[in-house]
């Protein structure tokens, strides 16, 4: 078994905290991972992606070849369209938060950022399924919007692709923080579980 | 070497780069690109327009005198030596606060002390010094303030900086008193604000009165060095700049004299191109009388300026006495021959846009 | 990202752990008692975490002032009997070399071990440098993880290197080590034994009278390095393969999973080395006689391919004709092209294409990329940016405008830090150097001395506060000593934020979050008799006039614009509203052209096309109010500031 799940983002929303997320989880399981970060951009707006490889025992590099993304965890659509097209193909399964984050570029009006629809539409075309929402609305929900990166994770978590259990993230979660942050990550990550976990219960479809 | 309209790009190679920038304040006060510090004024950032309000305030871009002529009095002007005025006096307050703090006759203040004591403006703009720095400009809205702000500058404090900012803070009915290019980029700004051009000022008002102050020339702040290299290490209490020279009196009462020469190099180079010494398009325009320290020469240019003087004399605020006939003649010399000299070193491309009646008017020595 | 897991006593449980993690796991597992480090990416985190360990384990931690005095502490510990382990970035070894070079000649005690991380691709620093030249230039071993787990095992393994040899070793990660995470078994942690003594017979000594007899030891060192058998150097793959995959680091997993993806397993040989330097030469040498063709995959520099290439060509008649393929033969090539970027696997299925004769495979990325599959929607790049509401955003709009103002064409050098985002668009392109730490000060004295040859633009140097310390004072002396004039602006965020906020001098808090006294630059700056001004940049117009002032005076001049870095800030106090009262601001209408959003490019500053007017994103905004004092409306409203 080898699960490629790309979590993509920008800097400062959270990449490494979801990466950390599953891949502990996953240890959790007794199963293998590696994650490949790159946090030199963390909080200054450029764009960021964590490679996380899920294995039995297998020993994998950090980072996945072009095209064989399973899995994308978007934090930001335009992030999301760019990194599958590189990493995706037509078997990739895309968690999208719809809501944008607008590049320097698109703030001092040189670019236009594109509309949510025409991103949504060309990944619907390039991945074989995409489920989006404002994962930073539900987190707003949560209690802040900075919790966006668990909302979705538990979406991730809750759509059953990876062979982790819910107690697995939730005891990762638990241990990552303490008091107040611990009570508004978990309540996120259990936020984002129902935006998904519904769904998929009644198709799971791991992909291992 | 003008052009019609321009951006901050012309701004700074007609204006600014040429050292013709008098300091105004007009173009910064409206932009958040350009900044002014010790009385430099620079674009610090291209904002890529290229036309802009920077360029239409300027004094010192073209400028259609006539055309303010109309706009403030209503039709061309009859005096081409003094500009337009119905009476010119002899002023000096009367309230012992102000002659002490004044330069001259304190008129400026006491007028803006009536205006503001009477409901009728909310704040002047003025500026305001120590006398070892260049003066910053300042909304002055108490009697405190006012005497804060008097006495004479001789730097080119950047006043109209501060307009729009007096004027989102809520001041409706304002003051400004400004040297003579203040004035006309005042002028030039309260235009296009009634043309709704001018976002940042209301086309509606504000409600200014314009003092403008009668100047030959404003110094750099080179000036403040100067200064200080003269009076060592002893505290200055007033400068001034009468016929004889630089008089400085200093802390101990002692006065030290200087030959005017000596601070003709401080000049600002924008000033010798100035057409227009008595501040021309004011409601009053108030300066020394080159005679009498104690006394101001007022002259009273719009009704509005007519109406303040007679009322702010009916009050007793301030006292006014004839202007010397034999005294008269060395004003308008010196007016017509600063006047002359700027036309005759301007050929057809300067900033002044002069209708050919008044400039034949000056040429044929109708003084 | 967990302390809990790398303090974790309960030997043979599986942790997920990042490489820096692993790296301090090791170091305890080896029973450190010492370690030293000045942060620098990508391996920043070890020293945090074990700092923040020190109590619990009885061990000694600090952030050292930078890299050469870091390693000349853990010296220290090392002569006095405790095991040491030094942290840096590449950077920081070139810092560090000329003590390095002395110390392997010396040769040292109990294990000293340092750690470098390179930073292929220069993801989170300034440069790709090889850390192994200068491993070499030292004449100091290199060991090299391929994973996460191993990175623990070989930090351990190298302070047994280095108590055998009584030399020091150094253990080069790569960020997909330092910065990549995986599983790691736990080891057991002992307790540290005696006290740190010198006893009176011991010397370490580099007498000038007998460098060439310490120069033959050190050689004697390396050759015994190189015979030792290491659990790290391995191989797999069918035996007497005719193509063989020489490899080491992360690099090396590519290259298997490239192999495995071709379908060469059964043809292609994978010779693992875990030291790579000096080169384990008869294992090597036992693959190269049945190898007809080698690949490399290393990164960055061709360092592996140069020593096994030597070997070969000393050893011809015993390894016969083999063709060697990697950066010198530019098989290996990314493309930025060899020996330039990081590598991953679809490079090194490149390579194993052309070598191993295989038609290229097809792409695995579907659809394809090209028109008309792709209708095209823009990919925007992402430029990187000032945080919102940093202050170095405001410092350098101030100091622009006042080198606008000063009209007389200014000369801004810069340095290493965050601030070093003053090169692009939201430092407004001030910087016109960027070098190395400390560079901007010495580079602006050197500028303004030319003075004396007719140079007439005013110069400032910009440069942060923890690399104010690091590399600032020498130059700052010798600006005094040799008169040069220029304005030095320490952009002093209180913080060493580039690489998360670890602790320094100016901060009062030492790196085992004890109070530390803290060290003023206005005092380090006054000692050296130079004249220091203080000022907060967020009041920008005040700002503005200070540093126009200071460019007037001509003279040798500090100048600390002082806030606190927005992200530490945002995390301690309550902070202000800000919002844009849309009927005050004038849109498209108010000539501004967008100040706020396009120019001052604060990434809190947006605009709101439905409304055409601006507006803050108040989730990313952190309250500084800088903006509201550069609308030329005074559109944007700041409630609730202290």
């Amino acid at each position: 078994m080898l699960i490629n799940l790309i979590i993509a983002g920008v800097g400062g929303q959270g990449n490494v905290l979801a990466s950390q997320i599953v891949a502990g989880a996953a240890v959790k399981e007794g199963l293998t991972a590696v994650v490949g970060e790159t946090f030199g951009a963390s909080q200054r707006g450029g764009s960021v992606m964590s490679h996380v490889r899920i294995t039995r025992g297998r020993e994998v590099g950090p980072l996945i070849p072009r095209g064989q993304a399973d899995l994308l965890a978007a934090l930001e659509p335009l992030e999301c369209l760019r990194v599958l097209r590189v990493f995706g193909n037509r078997e990739t399964r895309v968690i999208m938060n719809e809501r944008p984050n607008y590049p320097i570029s698109v703030l001092q009006g040189e670019a236009a950022y594109p509309s949510l629809d025409d991103l949504k539409a060309e990944i619907g075309k390039l991945a074989r399924l995409i489920l989006s929402f404002s994962a930073t609305d539900v987190a707003q929900q949560a209690g802040s919007p900075v919790a966006a990166n668990v909302v979705l994770t538990g979406a991730l978590a809750g759509t059953g692709f990876l062979p982790i259990a819910l107690d697995s993230y939730r005891r990762t979660i638990a241990e990552l923080f303490t008091g107040n942050a611990r009570e508004l990550n978990l309540r996120a990550f259990e936020l984002g579980l129902e935006r998904t976990g519904r769904r998929v219960a009644q198709s799971p479809r791991r992909l291992d | 070497m003008f052009s019609e309209q321009g951006g901050p790009v012309e701004l700074k190679t007609q204006v600014q780069d040429r050292n013709m920038c008098t300091a105004c304040g007009a173009c910064a006060g409206l932009c958040p690109y350009i900044y002014t510090v010790r009385e430099k004024v620079a674009v610090i950032y291209p904002c890529g327009r290229t036309a802009g309000s920077c360029y239409r305030v300027c004094p010192r871009t073209p400028t259609a005198l006539g055309e303010l002529d109309r706009r403030v009095f209503g039709a061309p002007r009859t005096d081409h030596v003094l500009g337009e005025h119905s009476a010119i006096y002899f002023s000096r307050a009367q309230d012992k606060e102000i002659n002490a703090r004044a330069q001259y006759g304190g008129t400026v203040t006491a007028l803006l002390a009536f205006l503001l004591q009477q409901g009728r403006i909310d704040a002047a703009l003025l500026a305001r010094g120590n006398g070892a720095a260049p003066p910053e400009p300042f909304v002055a809205a108490t009697r405190e303030d006012l005497l804060a702000g008097a006495g004479s500058k001789y730097s080119a404090c950047p006043t109209l900086a501060v307009l729009p900012q007096a004027v989102r803070e809520g001041y409706r009915r304002l003051a400004v008193v400004g040297r003579p290019c203040q004035v006309t980029a005042l002028r030039k700004m309260q235009g296009l604000a009634r043309e709704g051009q001018l976002p940042h000022l209301p086309a509606a008002g504000p409600d200014i009165f314009v003092i403008g102050l009668f100047c030959f020339w404003a110094l750099t702040p080179a000036f403040y060095t100067f200064l200080a290299q003269k009076a060592g290490s002893a505290e200055i209490r007033k400068v001034d700049i009468p016929a004889e020279g630089l008089k400085l009196t200093l802390a101990g009462g002692q006065e030290l004299l200087f030959p005017v020469d000596e601070v003709r190099p401080l000049i600002r180079p924008a000033c010798p191109d100035c057409f227009d010494p008595t501040a021309e398009l004011a409601d009053v325009s108030v300066g020394s009388t080159e005679y009498d320290p104690a006394w101001n020469t007022l002259l009273v240019r719009t009704p509005a300026g007519k109406a303040l003087v007679e009322e702010a004399r009916a009050a007793g605020v301030i006292a006014l006495k004839p202007y010397p006939e034999e005294r008269l003649p060395l004003l308008r010399r010196a007016a017509l021959n600063k006047k002359r000299r700027v036309l005759s070193a301007q050929k057809g491309d300067g900033y002044l846009h002069l209708p050919d009646d008044y400039r034949q008017k000056l040429q044929g020595g109708i003084a | 990202m967990s302390i809990t897991g790398v303090k974790t006593d309960r030997p043979g449980q599986a942790v997920l752990l990042t490489g820096n993690e692993a790296v301090a796991r090791g170091a305890l597992e080896a029973g450190v008692g010492f370690a030293s480090s000045y942060p620098g990416s990508p391996t920043a985190e070890v020293l945090s975490i074990l700092g923040r360990l020190a109590a619990e384990f009885n061990l000694y931690a600090e952030w050292s002032i930078n890299e050469i005095v870091a390693l000349e502490g853990a010296a220290a510990a090392s002569f006095a009997g405790v095991r040491a382990l030094c942290v840096m970035k590449p950077d920081g070894l070139n810092v560090a070399i000329d003590f390095l070079t002395t110390l392997a000649m010396s040769g040292t005690k109990s294990g000293l071990v340092i750690f470098v991380g390179d930073d292929p691709n220069a993801h989170s620093s300034i440069k790709e440098e090889d850390s192994r030249y200068l491993a070499k230039l030292a004449h100091v071993p290199v060991l090299e993880p391929a994973t996460v787990a191993e990175a623990k095992e070989m930090v351990k393994v190298a302070f047994e290197l280095s108590e055998t040899l009584r030399y020091p070793v150094i253990v080069r990660g790569v960020t997909r080590i330092c910065h990549a995470s995986g599983n790691v078994v736990l080891g057991a942690l002992p307790p540290r034994e005696k006290a740190p003594c010198i006893p009176p017979e011991e010397r370490f000594l580099t007498n000038p009278g007998a460098v060439p007899a310490y120069h033959q030891k050190q050689e004697e060192k390396l050759r015994r390095a190189a015979e030792l058998e290491l659990p790290f150097n391995r191989y797999e793959g069918p035996a007497g393969a005719e193509i063989l995959v020489i490899g080491c680091g992360p690099a090396f997993l590519y290259a298997r999973e490239a192999v495995a993806s071709l379908g060469l397993t059964d043809r292609v040989g994978l010779l693992k080395l875990g030291l790579t330097w000096p080169l384990p030469e008869k294992l090597v040498l036992n693959r190269l006689r049945s190898a007809k063709k080698v690949i490399f995959a290393e990164e960055t520099d061709p360092i592996l391919e140069e020593s096994v290439t030597s070997l070969a060509a000393r050893h011809w008649s015993a390894v016969g004709e083999i063709s060697f393929f990697g950066k010198n033969s530019a098989h290996v090539a990314g493309p930025f092209g060899p020996g330039a970027g990081e590598l991953n696997v679809d490079i090194m299925v490149k390579a194993l294409t052309a070598v191993a004769g295989l038609p290229v495979p097809e792409p695995a990325v579907s659809p394809p990329q090209d028109p008309p599959f792709a209708p095209g929607v823009p990919v925007i790049d992402r430029e990187l940016a000032f945080c919102a509401g940093c202050p170095h955003r405001a410092s350098f709009w101030a100091v622009r405008a006042a080198l606008e103002l000063d009209g007389r064409n200014g000369f801004v050098t810069g340095d290493i830090g965050c601030y070093t985002l003053g090169l692009g668009r939201t430092g407004y392109y001030l910087l016109r150097t960027a070098h190395c730490m400390g560079a901007s000060v010495g580079v602006a004295a050197g500028l303004s001395k030319l003075a004396r040859l007719g140079f007439g633009q005013p110069v400032v140097a910009v440069i942060g506060d923890s690399t104010f310390f690091h590399a600032a004072v020498p130059a700052l002396i010798d600006a005094r000593y040799n008169q040069a004039r220029f304005l030095c602006v320490v952009l002093d965020n209180g913080t060493t934020a580039m690489t998360g906020h670890q602790p320094h001098p100016g901060m009062g808090i030492n790196a085992m979050g004890e109070k530390a006294p803290a060290v003023a630059i206005e005092e380090v700056v006054a000692g050296l008799g130079i004249p220091c001004t203080i000022q907060d940049p967020y009041d920008i117009r005040t700002t503005v006039r200070v540093v126009f002032d200071l460019l007037q005076q001509n003279q040798l001049h500090v100048l600390v614009l002082r806030r606190e870095c927005a992200l530490t800030a945002a995390r301690q106090t309550k902070k202000p509203r800000v919002y844009v009262d849309q009927e005050r601001c004038l849109g498209d209408a108010c000539g501004c052209v967008r100040f706020c959003s396009r120019v001052f490019s604060c990434p809190a500053n947006i605009w709101d096309a439905a409304a055409g007017k601006a507006r803050i994103d108040e989730a990313v905004c952190t309250g500084c109010g800088v903006c509201a004092a550069n609308c030329p409306q005074q559109a944007i409203v700041v409630e609730g500031r202290e």
